[in-house]
Formats: C-alpha cells, sequence, structure tokens
C-alpha cells in the first residue's frame, strides 16, 4: 500500500514538472510574441494616425476642391431607397416613411 | 493462588509488548531508508526543475522592465468610431551642452551640413554663453542619425512625449490641453487627468468626427452671415445621453498649444450661462400637464395683451396674437401672457421642483470641468411670472438639451457625457416624468415647426419630423436689458413621433443679414434679408441647414439606434 503511496507521489511530482516545462515553454513563447507584437503596435498606432489626420474630413473638403470639378452634394434622404430580399426577389421600398404632416 | 495467576498473565502482557516495541524499531528503520531517498529525490526534481527553467525566469524579468519606463504615459482619445482625436507620440529634442564642446568651429561645419537653413550667427553665440540650449525639437528620424552619427559628447538627446490633434480646432473645447509636465489642465485632459496616466487602451468618446466637423462648418459659415459673437450647437442622443457633438466657436488648435485668455474662446455649450427666452415654455407647459393641472387643449380665455408685474411690464411679442388660446396655442405661438397663466396655476413649489428634477436650476455634474452655475435668485410672484415665459431665469445650452431630452424621451432621467458608458450603465432608467406627457409636448413641437402660426418653419426639412421651440432673449446690462444683444435659441428634436436626437443652437448676439436668401420649407418661394432679428430667422435657420446635412448620416449610420 505505501508502496502505491510513494509511486504515486513520485509520478505526481515527476507529472508535474513535466506540465512546467511545457507551461514554461509556452509562456516564453507568449513573451517572444508579446514582444513583436509591441512594435507592430505602435507602427500601426503612427499609420493610423497618419491615416486618420489624412482621411479627416477638412483634409478631403480640401482634397475634393483641389482635385474635383464638382461640388459635393448633400443627400436627399426621401430618395434613399431601402432594399430587402424576400425569397430570390428583391424588393425596393422608401428608406423614410413619410408622414402625414409632410 | 489467585495472586500467582494474575503474575503470570503480567509477564505474558510484558512479553506481548516486548514484541511489539522491537517490530516498531524495524519498521522506524524502513521509514528513515525510503525518508531519505525520498528527501534527495524532491531536492533533485526541484533542482532539475530550477535548471530547465533558470532562462525562463531571467526572460520573465526583462519581461516586466518596458511597463516601469513609461513614466510620461498618456493614453490616446478616440471618437465612437475608432478615430484618433489625440494621439501620443514619442519624439526626440536634441540640445547641446557648450561646455563638452572640443571644437566649435569643426561643430558648426557639421551641424551646418545637416541642418543648412539654421541661422548660424545665433547658434555660435549660444556656444559661447556656455549655457546648455536646444538646438531642434522633435528631430526626424533622418537627422537624428546624422547627428548621432557625429559622435559628439556636447550633442545631448531628450525623449520627450507629445500629443497630437489630427483634428486640429474640431475638438478643442472638448478635449482640452495639457502643461509640460504632462498634466491636464483643461477639457478631458484635466478631467480625466489620472485615468489617462493609467489605461492601456484608449479613451472613447461619444462624439462622431463628421458629424462634428458638419455642424462646425455650417456655425462658422452662419457666424459671417449673421455677424454673431459667437455659437455653439450641442447634438445628443435623447435616450442615453450620449453627446454625438458639441461645437462651441470660436475655438482654437490644439497642436499650437496657444494661452487662450480672451473670454470670447469659452466653451459657450457647457461654461456659457444665458437667458434662453421661450424656449423655457416648453418646461412651464410639460410642468403644467405632469401635474395634470392642463390638457393640451384647456382654454385660457381674455388673456391680456400686458401685464405689470412690481416695476416690470409683460407684454406680447406677436401683435396679433388672440386674446382666446389654447395650451397647444399658447406654446406654438409663443404666448408670454399665456404661459404666465399657466405658471401661476402651477405655483412657484409645482414649476420649481419640475425645473430642479429635469436639471437646469443647480451645475450640472459633467464629464469636463469647464461647466456654468445658473444663476441663483429668489422666487416671488412676479418671478414664477417670468420664469413661465423664460426670462430671469438661467442656465447652460447644455443643461436645456438636457430638460428638453427628458421631456421628450418619455421622462426618463438622463446624464449627458462624452465618455463611453458601459452597456449595461446606458440600459438603467428610471422614469421621472408621467408617461404620456412626452407624446403631447412632442406633437405641440412638432406643431411649432409646421403650421404657419409656428415660429420654426426653416427647420422643417423633409423626412426628419423636425419638432422644436424658439426662443429669443435680450441681453441683460446692469439696470435691465438691452435691445442691442440678443441670444437666439433653437431647441429642437427629431424624429418627433419617436425622438432620437435633440440639437440645440444657440447664436450668441446674432444681427440681420441684408444679402442672405431664405428658402421657406413649408410654403414654395424664398425671401431676401433678415426682416427680425429672432431665432425663427437666424438659429432655426441655422439648425435647419445643420440637419439637412447631418440628417441622412445620423439616419443611416446609427440606423442600430
Amino acid at each position: 500500500m505505501r508502496k502505491v503511496i510513494f509511486a504515486t507521489i513520485i509520478i505526481l511530482i515527476l507529472a508535474t514538472s513535466l506540465v512546467k516545462n511545457s507551461t514554461k515553454e509556452l509562456e516564453d513563447k507568449i513573451f517572444m510574441v508579446n514582444e513583436n507584437i509591441r512594435p507592430l503596435k505602435s507602427e500601426l498606432g503612427d499609420v493610423l494616425l497618419e491615416f486618420n489626420y489624412l482621411s479627416s474630413p477638412d483634409k478631403l473638403t480640401k482634397y475634393q476642391s483641389q482635385y474635383f470639378e464638382k461640388d459635393l452634394i448633400k443627400i436627399d434622404i426621401t430618395k434613399i431607397k431601402k432594399l430587402t430580399k424576400k425569397n430570390n426577389h428583391i424588393n425596393v421600398s422608401d428608406f423614410i416613411e413619410k408622414t402625414k404632416d409632410e | 493462588m489467585n495472586d500467582k495467576k494474575n503474575n503470570i498473565i503480567l509477564e505474558e502482557y510484558e512479553d506481548e509488548f516486548s514484541y511489539k516495541k522491537s517490530k516498531t524499531n524495524l519498521n522506524i528503520e524502513f521509514n528513515r531508508i525510503a525518508f531519505i531517498f525520498f528527501v534527495f529525490l524532491i531536492i533533485s526534481i526541484i533542482y532539475s526543475i530550477q535548471l530547465l527553467h533558470l532562462g525562463s525566469v531571467k526572460k520573465k524579468v526583462n519581461n516586466i522592465k518596458p511597463l516601469i519606463i513609461k513614466k510620461n504615459y498618456r493614453a490616446d482619445i478616440v471618437d465612437r468610431n475608432g478615430n484618433y482625436l489625440v494621439k501620443t507620440v514619442s519624439s526626440i529634442d536634441i540640445g547641446i551642452n557648450p561646455i563638452e564642446v572640443i571644437d566649435k568651429k569643426k561643430l558648426l561645419i557639421n551641424l551646418k551640413l545637416i541642418f543648412p537653413n539654421k541661422d548660424y550667427i545665433k547658434i555660435s553665440k549660444k556656444l559661447e554663453k556656455n549655457k546648455y540650449f536646444y538646438l531642434e525639437k522633435k528631430i526626424t528620424a533622418d537627422n537624428y542619425e546624422k547627428i548621432m552619427m557625429l559622435g559628439d559628447k556636447s550633442i545631448k538627446s531628450e525623449e520627450k512625449l507629445t500629443r497630437i490633434y489630427p483634428q486640429k480646432n474640431l475638438f478643442s473645447h472638448i478635449i482640452g490641453q495639457i502643461d509640460d509636465d504632462n498634466k491636464g489642465i483643461s477639457g478631458l485632459e484635466k478631467s480625466f487627468d489620472k485615468k489617462l496616466k493609467k489605461i492601456k487602451e484608449p479613451l472613447k468618446l461619444t462624439v462622431d468626427t463628421d458629424i462634428q466637423f458638419l455642424i462646425r462648418e455650417e456655425l462658422i459659415k452662419f457666424h459671417s452671415i449673421f455677424r454673431s459673437k459667437g455659437s455653439t450647437a450641442i447634438l445628443m442622443n435623447v435616450n442615453n445621453g450620449d453627446i454625438i457633438s458639441m461645437v462651441s466657436y470660436p475655438d482654437f488648435d490644439l497642436n499650437k498649444r496657444e494661452t487662450v485668455n480672451d473670454v470670447n474662446f469659452i466653451n459657450r455649450a457647457t461654461k456659457g450661462v444665458y437667458e434662453l427666452g421661450s424656449v423655457f415654455k416648453t418646461f412651464t407647459v410639460a410642468a403644467g400637464l405632469e401635474e395634470g393641472l392642463i390638457k393640451t387643449d384647456t382654454e385660457f380665455l381674455n388673456l391680456e395683451k400686458r401685464l405689470k408685474c412690481g416695476k416690470n411690464i409683460i407684454s406680447e411679442y406677436d401683435k396679433k396674437i388672440p386674446s382666446d388660446l389654447t395650451v397647444e396655442q399658447i406654446l406654438i405661438r409663443s404666448g408670454n401672457i399665456g404661459s404666465v397663466r399657466i405658471g401661476q396655476k402651477l405655483e412657484i413649489e409645482k414649476l420649481k421642483l419640475f425645473l430642479e428634477k429635469i436639471g437646469v436650476l443647480s451645475k450640472i455634474d459633467f464629464d469636463i470641468e469647464e461647466v456654468g452655475e445658473p444663476i441663483p435668485f429668489r422666487w416671488g410672484k412676479c418671478k414664477l411670472a417670468t420664469v413661465s415665459f423664460g426670462h430671469g431665469i438661467t442656465t447652460t445650452p447644455l443643461q436645456l438639451a438636457k430638460g428638453y431630452a427628458i421631456i421628450t424621451n418619455g421622462g426618463f432621467e438622463i446624464k449627458p457625457s462624452l465618455v463611453q458608458k458601459k452597456l449595461e450603465d446606458n440600459q438603467k432608467q428610471k422614469r421621472i416624468i408621467k408617461k404620456g406627457v412626452s407624446k403631447q409636448i412632442n406633437e405641440i413641437l412638432r406643431k411649432i415647426v409646421t403650421t404657419k402660426e409656428g415660429t420654426a418653419g426653416f427647420a422643417n426639412i423633409r423626412g426628419f419630423e423636425v419638432g422644436g421651440k424658439t426662443g429669443t432673449a435680450e441681453k441683460a446690462i446692469v439696470g435691465g436689458y438691452t435691445r442691442k444683444a440678443k441670444v437666439n435659441t433653437f431647441a429642437s428634436i427629431f424624429p418627433t413621433s419617436k425622438p432620437k436626437y435633440v440639437m440645440v443652437v444657440l447664436l450668441d448676439e446674432p444681427k440681420t443679414s441684408k444679402d442672405y436668401i431664405y428658402k421657406y420649407k413649408n410654403k414654395i418661394g424664398s425671401y431676401k434679408g433678415t426682416p427680425f432679428n429672432t431665432a425663427g430667422w437666424t438659429s432655426v435657420e441655422v439648425a435647419g441647414k445643420i440637419i439637412e446635412k447631418i440628417g441622412p448620416i445620423l439616419a443611416t449610420k446609427y440606423i442600430e439606434n
């Protein structure tokens, strides 16, 4: 009986050390991946900042007047249509339902 | 005999006892060997584990290091769509310590090759003074590499943090500024100073950059048309208090890091405390409906054209207003005397309690610290009369927007917010006004925009069901009011059948325009020039133009709301 208990304890200790070993290896890999992500994240932030600046409404309006002949026009919401698919058939309806007082 | 027997038994017992003792001794010896082996085994296993993972333990120490480095860390700020409003970037400043310069002439030649456009007479003088100075701030990566290649000990590089504002002026009043010690001094930078230094993810706001831009564009356009001193517009979700846009004009470019001392640059949306006039009549009517003292069709007969209260004379702005009016007509035609009568029916306590409940009387608890405090006053019979039609009572445009949101969203309490809340916070709804009041108010507000008698026809933009109330107030001066300076406000909601947004547009001291051409919305034709300096001819027009532009975006982009 005692031998069984001893054997179990030794097996458990060995198993723990093996599991811990593989966990440590995984931790190392995660650490390496995280370290590689850090500069990428920073680079992404800088690129996004550049993108946000270049595509800001203020910049886009300037580019529009600089490169296009036609002015931007306001969208009339009553002209926006809604497409719904039903039994392989597409229905076109008004996006905004007209109210009685309009 | 009996004693003898007893002795034998004792001996037998002793034998048994000695046998047991010897058996125990054997057992101890076995355990000792096993125990020693066991201890050795444990030690060897622990040692082997330590040996195997010694490398990884070292790496773990390295892992902690980068987190400690960033002493000057400050989180970025993004809008509701994740666009950067503020971004922290690290930059390098190059300084020179003249004491450590070995060959000044050689250094100047080398520097001239890297920075050909600098004033080297000035730099030479600075070198002679033997005092540390900055040669180049926020140096480019190329120039940094070149200058470091010189290998001069006197050249020092300093890593610094810079806050970049890609939207320039667009959110100046909301975001605010920081000082050189990474400390917020105004706006969200001040009120969220600790949080910004702590959080790893960007601070997400409720504002939308595109909507903010379009609203600001319209305010700038009408700033020159109506030559106003300043203006403000707030667009807020009536159901959860999320502020989608908050513009106060004039504003400033945060990237320039200027010291703003001119009072005209205050945040009019939150800090400006104004007498807003007739927009308060909606609150008087809502309070009457809430208390069950009036209905929308309750008639007020034989209304006077003038009322005297103490030294003050209360009269109608519209001289053609009939003497017999229903509650609905009083609000549509913006009747002063009718509003006074409703106020008198309510009495001081009920009106005061209602205004307190919707949060227009006391200082608002908001995400930024730059908030104005409504001027306190003593209630009396005359004060009740003037407050009923929005005079002698002050508040901020933000609180006005909050009040309109509550009375039109079904009567639910909301807290205006610039920073996105957790989902569960948005779902908590507490009713503070009786069910049914909003429906009646919304119908009247819609009629103010659609009917001939209404004062806000220019805001009747097709497809958006706009409703709202105008307010034209003369500015208070010492000893009374001046007709020359006005505050024109339009508080609107849309769509009135199921309100989603409240928008307040305020023009501070606008003037009439001779050349501006108005296009009628409720009839065919146009009109040149501003005939009256009232909200109906100024702020309503601005609000109409804004809704025309932002409406399709709001309807399609925020369809899930």
